[in-house]
């Protein structure tokens, strides 16, 4: 009796976990550093895309302490986990952005619009910078949860297809320029 | 207006020109569109065209490099180059219409034509922007070619006609404003030419206009860049129609500061000579 019991306690648990494991991530991650008050939220924490799309990244960053925070740069990465060589450029035109000191248990957003220009597996994590006249350069840094990118492939346009109206336009062009010229001699 | 024998008659025979009214600016444009397309010389520069077009399109189908890009961003890509190439050969059009008229020595007699100065450049105007809407044409089936199987190509197509036919309207009397004042036809080109290159550099910055409020201004200003900026914003980025219309405003300011100083010193401006007094 207890050996069935526990099969069939196996057996949900073995049937609830993928989806509790792919559930858990689709929702927003948290993540702040031992010691300092600032924490970040992003979502999504999974996305798929293909080459192409357009996919919005947002952080809220939430002060935690008591006291209120330096001006702070919020710069978004991206890292290839499948050693696709990734220019940060190519996927957003302004990767870092400035926010304004937080007060205390204030919460701060930011967002992002990055392209997947690169197919494979990717991290996009933001990390938060002190910018104040004594906190710049000095730190500490503190680094949100990434979100998981997966961007497939696809070859949108078809060369073959276009053949026909590659060659033919200019072939026609051609002809009626020709035709005008020849008419414009006769007379 | 070329110095045809047949056009030198049409022109000097004040009876069987007599225009009424408004339909001489018309006549004045038959006449143009008559020289510029059974010439040759409008069929030639629509054959070149259609030659960088297949050339553009054909590398954006094939290129790996080009073709990791999202299938709204070739469209945009082509109907940028074909805007861009449509409004320059309309531009370099206009900017013949006075002072070529003046080294062919055909403007004297135009002149002696019981038409008015503004029905002259008027119908010269029209003429230039037939170039501008055959281009047009001849980009439809490039542009279909690559978006079709997107909802994107009626989008693309009509943007196309309402960005470019102002930036036409806007540079081609520009170019006839340029090349009443001129001394030469040579001189009018090279300045209108310099003007488009002035106006497209930004747009080919690599990595776009600085950004801040003076990287802002610089693309509202610029005509042709907002013009661009504003069916990128569109096609690209998927933006209501309405949201960036304020990207419009520097190409239609463009037309009234173009086309309202060349209808009315048109009588003064429309010489033998640049710069006499008539």
């Amino acid at each position: 009796m207890r050996a069935r019991i526990w099969l069939a306690v196996s057996i949900a648990v073995l049937a609830v976990a993928p989806v509790a494991v792919w559930a858990g991530p689709a929702a927003a991650v948290t993540a702040g550093q031992p010691g300092n008050p600032l924490e970040i939220r992003v979502e999504p924490a999974r996305q798929s895309a293909v080459i192409g799309d357009r996919v919005t990244i947002r952080a809220q960053v939430t002060n935690r302490g008591a006291t209120r925070t330096d001006p702070l740069i919020a710069h978004l990465n991206v890292a290839s986990l499948t050693g696709t060589y990734v220019d940060l450029e190519d996927w957003t035109a302004g990767p870092t952005q400035p926010v304004a000191p937080i007060d205390p248990a204030a919460t701060a957003n930011v967002s992002w619009e990055i392209q997947a220009v690169n197919t494979g597996s990717f991290d996009v994590y933001v990390v938060l910078l002190p910018n104040g006249p004594g906190s710049s350069g000095a730190g500490p840094l503190v680094a949100g949860p990434p979100t998981h990118v997966t961007v497939a492939g696809r070859r949108t346009l078809n060369a073959g297809g276009s053949l026909p109206i590659v060659v033919a336009m200019p072939l026609l062009l051609g002809a009626v320029a020709l035709a005008a010229r020849l008419r414009r001699r006769r007379t | 207006m070329t110095a045809s024998s047949t056009t030198q008659s049409d022109w000097v025979a004040p009876a069987r020109v007599r225009p009424a009214g408004g339909a001489s600016w018309r006549t004045v444009a038959a006449q143009e569109c008559r020289d510029l397309w059974l010439s040759g010389r409008g069929p030639l520069l629509l054959f070149a065209f259609s030659l960088l077009l297949s050339a553009f399109t054909y590398l954006a189908a094939t290129n790996q490099a080009i073709n990791f890009l999202e299938q709204r961003e070739a469209v945009n890509l082509t109907m940028q180059i074909a805007v861009a190439v449509g409004v320059l050969v309309t531009l370099l059009v206009s900017a013949d219409g006075i002072s070529g008229e003046r080294e062919r020595g055909t403007l004297e007699s135009l002149l002696l034509t019981p038409v008015s100065r503004r029905a002259l450049v008027l119908g010269k105007l029209a003429a230039a922007l037939t170039v501008w809407f055959a281009t047009y044409l001849v980009s439809i089936p490039y542009i279909w070619v690559l978006g079709r199987g997107v909802s994107i190509v009626g989008q693309a197509l009509l943007l196309s006609l309402v960005v470019g036919t102002v930036l036409a309207v806007g540079l081609a009397a520009l170019g006839l404003l340029v090349s009443a004042l001129s001394a030469s036809n040579k001189v009018s080109i090279a300045v209108s030419f310099f003007i488009l290159l002035a106006l497209f550099a930004p747009t080919q910055l690599p990595g776009g206009l600085p950004k801040g409020w003076f990287g802002d201004v610089l693309a509202r200003v610029n005509p042709v860049g907002a013009g661009l900026h504003y069916s990128t914003a569109i096609l690209v980025n998927g933006h209501e129609w309405t949201r960036d219309f304020n990207y419009l405003i520097a190409p239609g300011v463009l037309v009234v500061l173009a086309v309202v100083p060349l209808m009315l010193l048109s009588d003064r401006i429309v010489q033998l000579e640049p710069g006499s007094a008539r």
